[in-house]
């Protein structure tokens, strides 16, 4: 019979020196996770950064042609207009998921009858194809004449006396495509929510209440820090999400009217599969790459500190 | 003794018809060995008949030579799409229908065969295609796909409104845009026309027929660049963005996607629209359908009331710019003599005639005989005759020059409809428009080249 002592010797020494046979086991059995890092994620990313120093042309062979893509892009309006739309179009879909997301997990989480068929029915956005969601939206903000559904209530209630031509202007075209994208995407932020609230402790809240703290001061200094996570991450999520959306934008507007609602994933569509400029429209997708990559290890490093601490 | 007589009759009209079949000219195909495997890409329109009629056609000739054909459809909204993926991917279809741009576009790119000699023979079998359509499918003086028919657009009006008011049917932009002014009731939410600068043919197109009508060109006749920082350049940017702040429109028109403008027509929301023959589609397939005699008196007065007229002209001439949909044989082609004979068996005008009769007037002809075996069949009434007079209006991207790599990529990049949008939306000037979209044209030419 070993000794503890002898044990932890040995285990401790097969750290130092691991055995050949292992290693060549653990290299084994890691191969086939490096074949799909390697080919799903490394090959693509490297093939994309590499094409947007070419002028790759669709059905010719590419060029190296070191920054003139990237150049030309921060020189190119139409590419500000994008940069400034693809913002605009996440921060406030983003912003406006957090808010109902948060709402509709302090409404879900409360005791009430029917709260179960109502936790199924928020899902539903959520579970709908996308395509089904922006044609729904895009019918519900048309004002062809006595068509869409916002312009028939209105006029059937007296309060316009001509539709309203939401899609026509480049503020209401962008509203439009924010609202159906956050419709589509806040109940994966309110079901979030909900399973980070029910892991709260109940104590917290009580010597809350015990303090004399009201319910918005409960919400404040209980929910919200335990929240935290999941908010961070959640949001990071759905930002990346958000900036590399296309068929909301593609399917209601193509980008119009105009450019104005003109995103980084349907310019970059635009330029590469209709101009055939592969070079270049892979040069639009990976400007937003060093923002997202910024945001990513922000968030993890906090994360990692808040665990070690 | 009636039924004797009428199967008389039909027995006359079934041996005239087949006499006629037999009489029409057959292309001398290639020989080709039995058991060929073809994949054949077609434009899926929104005429359903005719995806059908073309999908029976490819099958008749694998029939017929113990061949396989895999038909697969590609849509006006995919058909770059696919096109790109086949050809970055190198699974190119052996046969491929084009689009206007598309022959100069893979043709530069070294995708297409090159069928001049073959061409040549179809020319003395089945004729040529008329001198404005022809240029579509050359490429440095090579042959590099074969036209089949044009589906350009028609200007789409209401006949019992203009008849109401008075007011001539439109001959020119002009007169459309007068029209428009008179017809437009706004309080009932009826509107005088419904133009969309979007980013579908219904934009582009239309813009490209403006520009070409009033005399516009972005290349001269050797497909090089030329400035449109002009008077003429001018006028059209006028009539596209006056339609917008006149009021003549509903005004969420600029968002419209491809088919909001047919919606609106035949929903009688607006006088008159741009658009291929998929409204006399629409039409004619709802009056079929009509079951009790209140609707279908309904549906034969708006088939009757709709009016298919020539597009607008400019003072510079009546040009409308269209889709010229041709073949094109890809290098990937593992068979390329079954490959030419598929191709010969479609364009014959035995198969030509029997697609056509089944387009509700969307497809038009180009090559000479097939042409004429369809006299009788344009002359049923007065928007069919329009429609089979397409090939005399038609214009190609590009134009005055020929269709060439830069001119599709003016086309594809939208500059063409983001120029007014830019007035309409951004409220720049017409000039700082016009100045924007020359240099956009130019960088272009200076990239690609002609």
């Amino acid at each position: 019979m070993l000794s503890r002592a002898d044990a932890g010797g040995r285990i401790e020494a097969s750290r130092r020196h691991p055995r050949r046979g292992d290693t060549g086991t653990a290299i084994l059995l890691l191969l086939p996770l490096l074949v799909l890092v390697v080919g799903l994620i490394v090959y693509p990313i490297y093939r994309a950064v590499w094409l947007s120093f070419t002028d790759k042309l669709v059905g010719y062979p590419e060029r190296f042609v070191g920054l003139r893509n990237y150049i030309y892009l921060a020189n190119d309006d139409a590419f500000h207009t994008v940069v400034r739309n693809s913002l605009v179009f996440t921060v406030s879909s983003v912003a406006l998921k957090i808010v109902t997301g948060l709402a509709m997990a302090l409404v879900l989480h409360a005791t009430w009858r029917w709260r179960n068929f109502f936790r199924g029915l928020m899902l539903l956005p959520w579970i709908t194809s996308t395509v089904i969601i922006a044609l729904t939206w895009r019918w519900m903000f048309d004002s062809f004449p006595g068509r869409g559904f916002f312009n028939s209530v209105l006029l059937d209630l007296g309060l316009l006396s001509r539709p309203v031509a939401f899609m026509a202007t480049p503020e209401g075209a962008m509203l439009a495509v924010v609202i159906a994208n956050w419709w589509r995407g806040f109940p994966f932020f309110g079901v979030s929510y909900l399973a980070g609230m029910q892991s709260i402790p109940g104590e917290l809240y009580e010597a809350a209440s015990v303090d004399g703290a009201g319910s918005w001061r409960r919400f404040w200094h209980v929910t919200l820090p335990g929240l935290k996570h999941i908010i961070i991450v959640t949001t990071l999520l759905t930002f990346i999400f958000t900036i590399n959306d296309f068929n909301i934008i593609y399917v209601m507007t193509r980008g119009g009217p105009g450019t104005a609602t003109q995103v980084f994933a349907t310019y970059s569509y635009e330029v590469a599969f209709n101009q055939l400029r592969w070079g270049r429209g892979v040069t639009i997708s990976i400007f937003a790459v060093p923002l997202l990559i910024a945001g990513i290890a922000l968030v993890s490093r906090y994360l990692l500190r808040e665990r070690t601490a | 003794m009636r039924d004797r007589r009428l199967s008389r009759r039909s027995l006359l009209t079934g041996a005239v018809g087949a006499s006629a079949a037999l009489a029409l000219p057959r292309v001398a195909a290639p020989q080709i060995k039995k058991g060929a495997n073809l994949r054949l890409w077609i434009l899926k329109t929104y005429v359903e008949p005719t995806n059908k009629a073309v999908e029976a056609a490819a099958q008749r000739w694998a029939q017929k030579h113990g061949a396989q054909v895999t038909v697969e459809y590609f849509t006006f909204e995919d058909m770059q799409t696919k096109y790109v993926a086949a050809i970055e991917n190198k699974n190119t279809p052996d046969v491929g229908q084009l689009e206007t741009g598309a022959p100069a576009r893979f043709a530069g790119m070294g995708q297409l065969l090159d069928l001049t000699t073959f061409a040549r023979q179809v020319e003395g079998d089945i004729g040529k295609a008329p001198a404005n359509v022809a240029p579509v499918t050359v490429l440095g003086g090579k042959t590099y796909a074969l036209p089949w028919y044009i589906m350009p657009a028609f200007w789409y009006v209401w006949r019992d409104e203009f008849e109401k008011k008075k007011v001539k049917l439109p001959s020119t932009f002009e007169d459309a845009k007068a029209a428009a002014t008179a017809l437009n009731r706004p309080n009932d939410n009826f509107y005088g026309l419904g133009q969309s600068w979007n980013r579908t043919a219904d934009g582009y197109g239309v813009m490209q027929g403006l520009m070409y009508s009033y005399g516009v060109g972005w290349a001269n006749k050797d497909g090089k660049y030329q400035s449109i920082k002009n008077a003429k350049m001018q006028q059209v940017m006028k009539w596209a963005t006056d339609i917008y702040k006149e009021g003549i429109q509903p005004a969420d028109t600029l968002s419209w996607t491809g088919s909001q403008n047919n919606e609106a027509f035949i929903a009688k929301k607006i006088a008159q629209t741009s658009n291929g023959p998929s409204i006399t589609f629409a039409l004619e397939n709802a009056l079929a359908k009509a079951t009790d005699a209140k609707d279908k008196k309904m549906r034969e007065d708006a088939v009757a009331n709709h009016v298919a007229l020539p597009h607008p002209a400019g003072p510079d001439g009546r040009r409308c710019w269209g889709l010229a949909l041709s073949f094109g044989v890809f290098k990937t082609a593992k068979d390329p003599e079954a490959a030419m004979s598929l191709i010969a068996h479609l364009l014959s005008p035995e198969e030509t005639v029997r697609v056509m009769n089944d387009s509700h007037g969307q497809f038009s002809p180009v090559l000479d005989k097939a042409r004429a075996a369809t006299r009788d069949y344009f002359g049923k009434n007065e928007n069919y005759r329009n429609f089979g007079r397409a090939a005399e209006w038609f214009v190609a991207t590009g134009w005055p020059g020929p269709v060439t790599a830069a001119a599709a990529e003016v086309q594809a990049s939208n500059v063409l409809t983001d120029a007014p949008a830019k007035v309409i939306v951004d409220k720049w000037s017409v000039d700082q428009a016009i100045d924007w979209a020359d240099k956009k044209i130019k960088e272009i030419y200076d990239t690609l080249g002609a």
